[in-house]
C-alpha cells in the first residue's frame, strides 16, 4: 500500500471521467516541464500550457466535479445586475453514494497540481524569467479558482447536510407530536 | 408560476410542487421525471442561467420563467437536475446528465461555444439589447476574451520578424493586465459593474482589432493597413462605449473611457508597426 491514506475496497466508480480529470493537468505540467528541452519558442509553450490548463479548468469545474464528487459552483448575474456564487451539491443519499476513490483522487490531485505550479512558479523566479513567470501565473490562478470554488461547494454541502438533518428531526418531531395529539 | 421562496417549504411539499408545475410544463418541454427524486430547494431559474444536472438517474424541467430568488450567497440546497431537455435555451453550461462521458462533453461543448457566439453577438454586433448592458452580457464567460487574445498575439508574434516571444508575451501581457486595470478603474471611479462581466466585455470587444491584426499580417501595404485598423479600432471602441459609459455616473464617463480607448488605440499602433 503505497499511501496509507489511500482508501482500499471499492475500485474507482468513473475511472473514464477520472483519467480526463487527471489527463490535462498532467499534460500541462509535463509539457510545461519538457519542453524547456525540446522547443525554442516560448509562443508555443505558453499558448500550448495555457490551453492545456484551461481545458483542465473547463473539465474539472464541468464534468469531473459533478461526475466524482457532485459538487457544482457557477456564477450568476441576477435581476438585480448583481454577481451572485452560486453552489450546489447533490442531495445527501447520492452524497454518501459517492465513491470515496474517486473523491480522494478528485481533491488530492487538485491540490497537488497547484503545488507543482507554485513550485514551478518559484523556479522561474529564482531564474529571473518574467515569461515563464507568466504561464506558471496563469495555470496557477485557473487551478486555485477550482479550489476554492470547490471548497466553498463542499462547505456549503456540509452546511445543508446540518441543516436538512435538523429540519428533518424538526419536521419528523412535529408529525410525530401530531399523530400523539390526534390519537388523543 | 413562482417559487414563493421567502418562506421556506418542507422539502416533501417542495416536491409536490415540482410535480405540480412539471405536470403543467409537461407538454410543453415535453419532460420525462422520474418517480424517486430528491426534495427539490428553491431553484434558481434565469432562462440564461446553468442548469444543474449531476447524476444520470433524474431528468427533469425548470418551468423557464420562474423568476429567481434573491440569494446573496445561500447555496441551493439539494440538486435539481434538468438540462438535456432545455437544449432550446441558449446558455446551458452545465449539461445533460452524464450518461457516457463522451455525450455530455459534446453537449457542455456545444453549449459553451453556443454561448461564446451569442456573447460575440450580443458584444460586438449592433442588436435591441445594446443599450441595457446588465442584460446584454448578463452571461459572461471567459472563453471568448481568452481566444481572442491568444489570438491577436499569435497574429501580432506571426507578423514580427524578429523577437516573436517578446511581442507574444507583452501583447498577452498588455492585454490581460489592460483588461483586470480598467475594470479596476471603473470600480473605483464608484462605478456598478461586474469584474468578470467587464473582463468579459473588455475581451470581447477585442474582436475587431483581432479581424484588424489578421488582415494586416496578410496584407503588407501600410496605407491599407491604417484604414482597416483604423476602421476595426473605430468598431471596437463602438463596441465598448455602451457598456462602460452606462457603468458609471454620468460625470466621470469620460474618465471611465478614456483609458479604454487608450489601450485600444495603442493596440492599433501595435499592429500598424509591426514588421
Amino acid at each position: 500500500m503505497p499511501f496509507c491514506l489511500q482508501p482500499t475496497g471499492e475500485n474507482y466508480a468513473n475511472p473514464r471521467t477520472c483519467f480526463f480529470h487527471v489527463l490535462f493537468k498532467a499534460a500541462a505540467l509535463a509539457f510545461y516541464i519538457l519542453s524547456a528541452i525540446f522547443i525554442d519558442s516560448f509562443v508555443i509553450i505558453f499558448v500550448v500550457t495555457v490551453f492545456l490548463a484551461a481545458l483542465d479548468f473547463w473539465v474539472v469545474k464541468n464534468v469531473s466535479g459533478r461526475i466524482l464528487v457532485g459538487l457544482r459552483w457557477w456564477n450568476e448575474i441576477d435581476e438585480q445586475g448583481e454577481s451572485v456564487w452560486k453552489f450546489e451539491c447533490l442531495d445527501q443519499e447520492s452524497l454518501a453514494r459517492m465513491n470515496k476513490k474517486d473523491s480522494w483522487l478528485f481533491w488530492w490531485t487538485l491540490y497537488l497540481t497547484a503545488v507543482a505550479w507554485i513550485f514551478l512558479g518559484i523556479f522561474s523566479l529564482i531564474r529571473f524569467q518574467a515569461d515563464y513567470l507568466l504561464v506558471v501565473g496563469v495555470c496557477l490562478t485557473l487551478s486555485i479558482a477550482n479550489i476554492v470554488g470547490f471548497t466553498k461547494c463542499r462547505k456549503d454541502a456540509k452546511k445543508q447536510i446540518q441543516q436538512f438533518a435538523t429540519q428533518t428531526i424538526a419536521s419528523r418531531f412535529t408529525s410525530s407530536l401530531q399523530s400523539a395529539f390526534s390519537v388523543v | 408560476m413562482s417559487h414563493s421562496d421567502t418562506i421556506p417549504l418542507h422539502p416533501s411539499s417542495q416536491s409536490d410542487i415540482d410535480e405540480i408545475e412539471n405536470l403543467i410544463n409537461a407538454d410543453v418541454h415535453s419532460a420525462t421525471v422520474l418517480p424517486a427524486r430528491p426534495p427539490s430547494p428553491p431553484r434558481v431559474s434565469i432562462p440564461i442561467s446553468h442548469s444543474p444536472s449531476p447524476l444520470p438517474p433524474y431528468q427533469k424541467v425548470h418551468p423557464s420563467a420562474s423568476p429567481p430568488p434573491v440569494v446573496p450567497a445561500v447555496p441551493a440546497a439539494a440538486a435539481a437536475p434538468a438540462g438535456s431537455s432545455r437544449i432550446g435555451i441558449s446558455s446551458d453550461a452545465f449539461g445533460s446528465p452524464p450518461d457516457t462521458l463522451t455525450e455530455p462533453v459534446w453537449d457542455t461543448v456545444k453549449r459553451d461555444l453556443a454561448r461564446i457566439v451569442s456573447n460575440l453577438k450580443l458584444v460586438v454586433f449592433p442588436n435591441p439589447y445594446r443599450e441595457d448592458p446588465g442584460r446584454a452580457l448578463r452571461d459572461w464567460d471567459l472563453w471568448g476574451p481568452f481566444f481572442f487574445i491568444v489570438f491577436l498575439g499569435l497574429t501580432l508574434s506571426w507578423s514580427a520578424s524578429a523577437k516573436k516571444s517578446e511581442v507574444f508575451a507583452v501583447a498577452f501581457a498588455i492585454l490581460a493586465a489592460g483588461a483586470i486595470i480598467l475594470t479596476l478603474n471603473v470600480l473605483l471611479l464608484g462605478g456598478h459593474i461586474i469584474f468578470f462581466q467587464s473582463l468579459s466585455l473588455l475581451g470581447y470587444c477585442l474582436f475587431p482589432l483581432a479581424i484588424g491584426a489578421l488582415i494586416c499580417m496578410l496584407e503588407g501595404n501600410v496605407i491599407i493597413k491604417i484604414v482597416v485598423v483604423s476602421i476595426t479600432l473605430a468598431w471596437s471602441c463602438w463596441a465598448a462605449y455602451p457598456f462602460m459609459s452606462a457603468a458609471v455616473n454620468p460625470r466621470r464617463k469620460a474618465l471611465a473611457l478614456y483609458p479604454v480607448f487608450l489601450m485600444y488605440i495603442s493596440v492599433a499602433f501595435f499592429i500598424i508597426a509591426i514588421d
